[in-house]
């Protein structure tokens, strides 16, 4: 197969979960956990006279965004009203930013920079714009499917909540870019408390992809970064081998299904959609200036920043992007080495052991309250450079009791026994495995290790140092 | 001529000599026996609610709640929602609506102790000047039947004008308290944009109207005025703000010939007369300022309106209101509803707002409009610096229904004078200037913004002057 240039532009539909109201009304920014039509009030239902009013939260959220990737931020944002008939659409019109016919949105050019975890470097595509908009309602099929169904149900609890959409330029040069810069993206929201990306429907990207000679492709409706990069990489696959094949690439808008792993043709428009644009008389303009400083009053510590704090601590550059990206313990990482404990150690719990451990038992990574405290983490550091206990026996004998009770470690700490006569008991019970050891079988070695450690009944021992003093006996035989 | 004002009442039952029950309950008796030919309003409270009502104004007085309209019967225009009446904007695509919600201003009435008695007849979604484009039948003038009352507020104003209510609100989107109330005998104020609050009134154009308070003197709309203003934080477009204080008794005014001049003749006459009669006595007129803006006012106005009108009217596609007619898909229900229920007029009015604000039109149509609102707008503020502005509400006496609806450019070029106020945000007060042929003449001032006072003290001191004060037709 040729290998063709391409080029990535992406168009991602944020939603401000955490913004705890609407855009306009103070219903609940955080949809899911309702009754169907029990998160709504007259303004988000569009009631005739009932009157948007921007809500400042949303709005802060917004600029902090757009101030965490450079964006120039105009003086006033202007909404404006982009008409077309939805079932779920209350007012048949959304409450928008458009440029054209007076919008003014929040960003209107910035840089994301992204790190590449796999090449270890930083990487940025420029953005176009971000402007903030309503997300609309619910439709919802009684058999699932419109074709099928002989009633359509409508939820509003969604209705109303702030979108912040952005807008990147055509040049991300590969699928796996796109996924990381909107992985990026979506973690820097993260950290300044604008989404939760993890919650059902929090996000939601439009890519588009011209390969060289071909026209603009747009696919639409990709709900997870993983599906972007698939859906990406299928695009090309399938616009490399039409032009092989000697075809056109003829400009359309493509819909991706996930569970298939394809992309379809979605019916084309005969004429471009009419909007009827136009600035919103209900909203005067919003000046961001006093916006943005109330925002940037708490300071935002983005990804970017964290990892250069965490760098100075001397954590290679692959841990402290594992910590990064699980904001708790990035956080936990720095509150701890400040209170004085040990950068190293606690960046191997951190990102490595208990994470490890939290996975494995099925506990939620990125819920702050499943972490141990920093004290707790600032104890087990100083048990370890005080040379109490060794990392390892720290690592098998505290860290799993840590997951069930993450207060007091004071209880947890085992009793430090001497091994010598645990494993000269084991050596004179288990004569065949030291048998089998002298004559060069290693597993014996393992096994004998494992007798002694079960003998100590969760009692402090190093497996390492058990290990050594059996291999000493041995040779002295 | 019986008259009869809402501080004359206040005072009766303040004092004891007007019975709460018996007088708001004869206001029902009234429009029992007038409203099946008038048709002022299209629904009314029981008599049970109105006892509940004015025992719970007894209660809050005797608790010692001080109240600044308690007891006194309002009416109230129909595209103001209340949530214990169905508020129908007079269009049968709202028919049965009952909001789950009140309007700011009718929070502020009930807690001033006001008694809302109904709600008033309008041109559909208030698109009209006659208050014949309403779903629930025409409004008759209660000066003369076969004339309309004007509009879109032509249902306050008769509401008002046949005593069936001491104040009523109305909405003022390019006249439509004016109108009315030049045409009834009555008051209406259209205040400076952003001071009364919108939540709650159903949009005909947002950018243009303010709910309106009228009654049957000037001193009454200084009271209802006094009542629903202030800031609203539910609503974006309300201001932080004061009206101007005003306490010197020296008013000057200037007659631009275009707010009078193309006027019929008994129009002209009796504001020229009433004029003359209020000059001196601390009061200076000046004839022959020019205004040549005025050209351009209609054609501003109607193509805001129609475009605001049309985005907002996209809502009523039959999912969330009661009238809806079905289809087999989304897009038939909602093409149905539009189609059987609403007007002719509306219907109209979205089409050419849709034109206006269509890619390759925008820019000559509503974004041309923006401009010259703005020019006339400077023009205003320019003006009413130095002096009040005084001319004709209405180019011609209270039409006979019919005449005027099925020619629209004659229909529109009947608000020639009362737009300006509405795309300059400023201040205007119509008021009656005298009759001719038993049918009322109105005359208008326009100040600055903020300058409701002023405007009030000189309405004020002129229907002293006049005598023409609550005056009640056919009494
Ligand atoms: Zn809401």
């Amino acid at each position: 197969m040729i290998r063709l240039k391409y080029k990535i532009g992406l168009e991602i539909h944020t939603q401000l979960t955490e913004s705890k109201t609407k855009l306009f009304c103070d219903c609940d920014s955080d949809y899911r956990k309702y009754e169907p039509n029990t998160n709504v009030c007259p303004i988000c239902l569009g009631l005739p006279g009932a009157l948007p009013v921007p809500r400042r939260n949303p709005l802060k959220l917004a600029l902090a965004v757009a101030d965490s990737f450079n964006c120039e931020i105009p003086d006033y944002m202007v909404f404006t009203r982009k008409h077309y008939f939805y079932p779920d659409l209350p007012k048949n019109y959304q409450i928008t930013q458009y440029e054209k016919a007076g919008g003014i949105p929040v960003c209107l050019k910035g840089i994301l920079r992204f790190f590449d975890p796999d090449k270890l470097l930083w990487k940025s595509v420029t953005l176009r714009r971000m402007n903030i908009e309503e997300d609309p309602g619910k439709t919802e099929y009684s058999e699932g499917n419109i074709l099928l169904s002989e009633f359509a149900y409508l939820d509003y609890n969604r209705s109303g909540v702030p979108l912040l959409e952005i807008v990147t330029e055509p040049e991300i040069e590969t699928p796996k870019d796109a996924r990381k810069a909107v992985e990026y993206l979506l973690l820097t929201m993260e950290y300044i408390g604008a989404i939760n990306p993890r919650l059902e429907g929090s996000f939601r990207v439009d890519a588009n992809v011209s390969v060289e000679g071909g026209e603009r492709v747009e696919v639409k409706n990709i709900g997870s970064t993983l599906d972007l990069e698939k859906a990406l990489k299928y695009e090309i696959f399938r616009q490399t081998k039409i032009v092989e094949e000697g075809g056109k690439i003829k400009r359309e808008t493509r819909h991706w299904d996930s569970i298939r792993g394809v992309t379809k043709p979605l019916r084309s428009k005969e004429t471009e959609e009419e909007y009827l644009y136009f600035p919103d008389p209900d909203i005067p303009a919003i000046e961001t200036k006093p916006l943005l400083m109330e925002a940037k009053s708490k300071e935002f510590l983005t990804p970017d920043k964290i990892m250069d704090k965490i760098l100075m601590y001397g954590v290679s550059q692959k841990i402290a992007w594992s910590l990064v990206t699980v904001k708790p313990s990035a956080e936990l990482f720095l509150e701890s080495v400040r209170i004085g404990a040990n950068p190293k150690i606690i960046a191997r719990i951190l990102a490595v052991d208990y994470k490890g451990l939290m996975k494995k038992s099925g506990k939620n990574i990125h819920d702050k309250n499943n972490w141990p405290k920093k004290e707790v983490l600032k104890e087990l550091s100083s048990l370890i450079t005080n040379k109490v206990y060794t990392y390892d026996e720290i690592k098998y004998n505290i860290l799993p009791k840590l997951l069930e009770n993450n207060e007091n470690i004071s209880s947890l700490l085992p009793e430090r026994i001497e091994p010598s006569n645990l494993i000269i008991a084991v050596l004179n019970e288990e004569k065949k495995a030291v048998q089998d050891l002298i004559s060069g079988k290693k597993e014996a070695l393992d096994y004998l290790v494992g007798q002694v450690l079960k003998k100590a009944k969760g009692k402090a021992l190093d497996p390492k140092l058990v290990r050594k003093i059996i291999e000493i006996n041995i040779k002295k035989t | 001529m019986k008259k009869e004002t809402a501080f004359s009442i206040l005072e009766g039952l303040k004092n004891g000599s007007i019975d709460f029950e018996d007088y708001a309950l004869k206001r029902l008796e009234i429009i029992q026996k007038k409203d099946p030919i008038i048709n002022a309003y299209i629904s009314l409270e029981s008599e049970e609610f109105i006892r509940d009502r004015i025992k719970e104004i007894k209660d809050d007085l005797a608790s010692g709640k001080k109240m600044k309209i308690p007891g006194l019967i309002v009416s109230i225009k129909d595209n103001i929602s209340t949530n214990f009446l169905p508020t129908t904007a007079a269009s049968k695509i709202l028919e049965n609506y009952v909001p789950p919600y009140n309007a700011t201003v009718v929070e502020k009435i009930l807690n001033e102790g006001g008694i809302i008695i109904g709600k008033t007849n309008l041109d559909e979604f208030a698109m009209g000047s006659t208050t014949e484009f309403s779903a629930y039948g025409v409004t008759k003038n209660p000066w003369d039947i076969t004339r309309v009352p004007g509009g879109s507020s032509g249902g306050s104003a008769a509401s008002l004008s046949y005593g069936s209510a001491d104040l009523s609100l109305g909405s003022d989107t390019g006249g439509s308290v004016r109108l009315p109330a030049s045409y009834t005998a009555t008051v209406g104020l259209k205040p400076t944009y952003g001071t009364i609050s919108r939540y709650g009134l159903i949009p005909y154009a947002n950018s243009l109207e303010q709910i309106s308070p009228m009654a049957r003197s000037v001193k009454d709309v200084s009271l209802l005025l006094d009542v629903i203003k202030g800031y609203d934080p539910r609503d974006a477009t309300s201001l932080n703000y004061e009206y101007k204080e005003f306490d010197e008794k020296k008013f000057k005014i200037c007659v631009p010939d275009e707010f009078i001049e193309g006027s019929e003749n008994p129009i002209k006459s009796t504001i020229y007369n009433l004029l003359e009669k209020i000059e001196g006595e601390g009061i200076i007129i000046e004839y022959g300022a020019k205004f040549d803006k005025l050209n351009y006012a209609l054609s501003t106005y109607y193509t805001i309106a129609f475009a605001e009108a049309a985005s907002n009217l996209s809502r009523y596609d039959g999912k969330l209101y009661p009238n809806y007619n079905e289809g087999h898909s989304y897009r038939e229900m909602s093409e149905n509803t539009r189609r059987n229920n609403f007007g002719f007029e509306v219907k109209k009015r979205i089409l050419m707002g849709i034109f206006a604000l269509s890619e390759g039109f925008i820019n000559d149509y509503y974004i041309a409009a923006t401009k010259g609102r703005r020019l006339i707008r400077d023009e205003i503020l320019k003006i009413t610096k130095d002096c009040i502005i005084a001319g004709s509400v209405s180019p011609v006496l209270p039409p006979k229904i019919g005449e005027r609806i099925n020619d629209p450019l004659k229909l529109y070029a009947m608000d020639i004078y009362t737009v300006v106020a509405n795309l300059a945000g400023v201040p205007a007060l119509a008021m009656p200037a005298g009759f001719y042929n038993n049918l009322p003449i109105g005359i208008q001032f326009m100040a600055g913004p903020f300058e409701e006072k002023k405007l009030l003290a000189l309405g004020s001191f002129i229907e002293d002057k006049t005598g023409l004060y609550g005056i009640i037709a056919g009494d």
